[in-house]
């Protein structure tokens, strides 16, 4: 065995000692870090946060702006009696680099499950391969830019909400269309405007019609690391600029670099089950690409954890599909089999996106063999090869 | 009528999908599969399962204390899709050609045909020979075949209108297949209902 776990063995004994060394001292923040978020005026912090915004140096971290107070919250409405929640995910197979044929295959998954008085599910995929200029490159035109790693993500992300606006089109209401993961693709943000642009403009379009059909869309994060709220609270504390820590002279230096530690879901551990957060925008750098799909957050309790919740603005905007992505979410929160609580419709739709270790070889396999019978020949890299083989 | 899809088949016997969840055909009932060839496969039921579609997926507990039994399936419509029930059937003979053989096929029955359910008439016209208990008493699934075998009887006395006089010779058949192993033997009688069977009748029950 090359790894030496007799090596890590102690190391990890001292982590989880440092871990339990840590904790009431972990613990004693975040009772001051609630106390200061419930004490705090939004509209003071609102001003706060918009006079950082608008310094020369941008922000050094992701910040919640917060849309009506701080520490509020609201309890669960009920859902209607007939509704639907499309839960929705997708995976994909990448262009493997070390083949002569350039392709990648998308699988969309999605579980369209209506409760009420009559109750149905489609649990259904779309599978494809792209293998044309246009669906390998983001300007086909002068074949620029290779769709892969997170084009290739953003890619998924289109072609998912292109499916599900086909799905809708005929599809019962109230209908709420559930996400794995957020709405903001912020892994687009190291990327041109130009292919930014190029990505989001079909997203968009789905997205237009989604609001037009009057069917909300919501991305649900679990066990969310997000701390744009602590971030807030930390601009907050700011005396100086929030990207000079180590000329830090303020009192509340060491509150603040707990919370350079702190997750959103600790601090709002206050929130009871079924209750959710107010909104927050968020101030990612590509929501200024979304224009009126402008992505802003709640955190929800769940049950057994606080998740995050994200929304377009037009969804957010709208007491009444704010209202119903808030009961129907929870509602698919009290219909799952697991502790914690994980959407079902969720659940499903990962069931049917997923594609298996021996699905991408049969895959790889019908290539090889299709390209065969055209009289061409499959070519691998030689470290594939060996990587295979793994002679001895 | 279609009750099934076969989704394993060997020589002695096939597993088949029921169409309805948690609902597959009863115990010792006979089913059949239906060639191109007009070559009719009799089975009997052995077994009946309801497991999630995916092999790694174990069900689990989905009641509340105000949601239980038939409402967990409308609280929860996906279970439809992600669960299914499969059936186990031990061939026991075949009609080809006109004649009714009881003896396993030449062929196990193809991949992916629909099992039927059998209709009074047929069911008639297979059980008024008795050779296939011979192949019902080789296990084919987790149940004891002398369960199978006892279930058959049952079933083929409901379908064959109480009749009586089959009942008898059925376990005089039995009887003497089992004549070696009386534990066996009472094992499949008493399954049968010692109150129907004259033998057990006449000899004043198992007791």
């Amino acid at each position: 065995m090359p790894l030496k776990l007799g090596l890590i063995g102690p190391q990890v004994d001292d982590m989880a000692q440092t871990i339990a060394r840590l904790s009431p001292e972990h613990d004693r923040f975040l009772t001051e870090a609630q106390d200061l978020l419930r004490g705090l005026n939004a509209d003071a912090l609102r001003e706060k946060l918009r006079w950082q915004q608008n310094q020369q140096m941008r922000l050094p971290w992701l910040v919640a702006m917060p849309r009506g107070s701080l520490s509020g919250t609201v309890t669960s409405p009920a859902p209607p009696v007939d509704f639907s929640v499309v839960g929705c995910d997708a995976s994909s197979i990448p262009p493997d680099r070390h083949s002569s044929v350039r392709c990648y295959v998308l699988n969309v998954g999605y579980a369209f499950l209506t409760y009420g008085r009559r109750p149905s599910a489609v649990l259904e995929a779309q599978s494809q391969l792209c293998f044309r200029d246009q669906d390998l490159y983001v300007f086909p035109d002068r074949r620029d830019v290779p769709i892969e790693g997170a084009l290739l993500g953003a890619r998924m992300e289109v072609e998912t909400l292109r499916v599900l606006q086909g799905v809708m089109e005929n599809g019962a209401r109230p209908a709420l269309i559930l996400r794995d993961g957020p709405l903001i693709l912020w892994t687009l943000q190291s990327e041109s405007k130009e292919v930014q642009r190029a990505l989001l403009r079909d997203l968009f379009g789905s997205m237009d019609r989604l609001r037009e059909a009057g069917v909300p869309l919501a991305g649900y994060i679990s066990y969310t690391n997000s701390r744009d709220l602590a971030n807030s609270l930390r601009v907050w504390l700011c005396l100086t600029q929030p990207n000079k820590c180590e000329h830090c002279q303020s009192e509340k230096r060491d509150l603040c670099m707990a919370l350079a530690k702190m997750h959103d879901r600790e601090l709002l551990g206050f929130l009871t089950e079924g209750e959710r957060s107010e909104l927050f925008g968020s101030s990612s750098q590509i929501l200024e690409e979304y224009g009126d799909h402008r992505v802003e957050f709640f955190y929800l309790n769940v049950g057994g954890e606080i998740v995050r919740v994200e929304v377009p603005q037009w969804v957010g905007s709208d007491a009444t599909l704010l209202e119903f992505v808030h009961a129907a979410i929870n509602d698919q929160c009290r219909r799952s089999p697991c502790f914690p609580p994980y959407p079902p419709a969720l659940l499903e739709a990962h069931e049917q996106a997923v594609i298996t270790t021996v699905e991408r070889r049969l895959v790889e396999e019908i290539i090889d063999r299709a390209v065969g019978r055209q009289g061409q020949r499959l070519v691998r890299s030689a470290k594939d090869d060996s990587k295979r083989r793994r002679g001895v | 009528m279609r009750i099934g899809e076969i989704i394993e088949t060997t020589s002695s016997g096939f597993v088949a999908e029921s169409f309805e969840l948690n609902r597959p055909p009863a115990l010792g009932s006979l089913v059949l599969v239906r060639l191109p060839d007009e070559t009719a496969l009799y089975g009997a039921v052995t077994y009946g399962q309801t497991a999630g579609v995916d092999p790694s997926r174990r069900a689990v507990r989905r009641s509340t204390d105000v949601v239980f039994d038939g409402a967990i399936y409308e609280q929860h419509p996906e279970l439809e899709h992600i669960l299914r029930t499969e059936f186990g059937v031990a061939l026991v003979g075949f009609v080809a050609a006109g004649r009714l053989r009881h003896h396993l096929p030449a062929r196990p029955p193809p991949l992916h045909f629909s099992v039927q359910g059998v209709s009074r008439e047929e069911v008639c016209y297979f059980t008024d020979g008795l050779l296939y208990f011979r192949l019902l008493l080789i296990p084919y699934g987790d149940v004891p075949p002398q369960q199978v075998l006892a279930a058959n009887v049952r079933w083929v006395y409901e379908q064959r209108g109480h009749d009586d006089i089959w009942l008898d010779t059925a376990a005089r058949e039995i009887a003497t297949l089992l004549k070696n192993d009386s534990a066996a033997l009472l094992t499949v009688l008493y399954a049968i209902d010692p109150g129907d069977v004259p033998m057990l009748r006449e000899q004043g029950g198992v007791a």
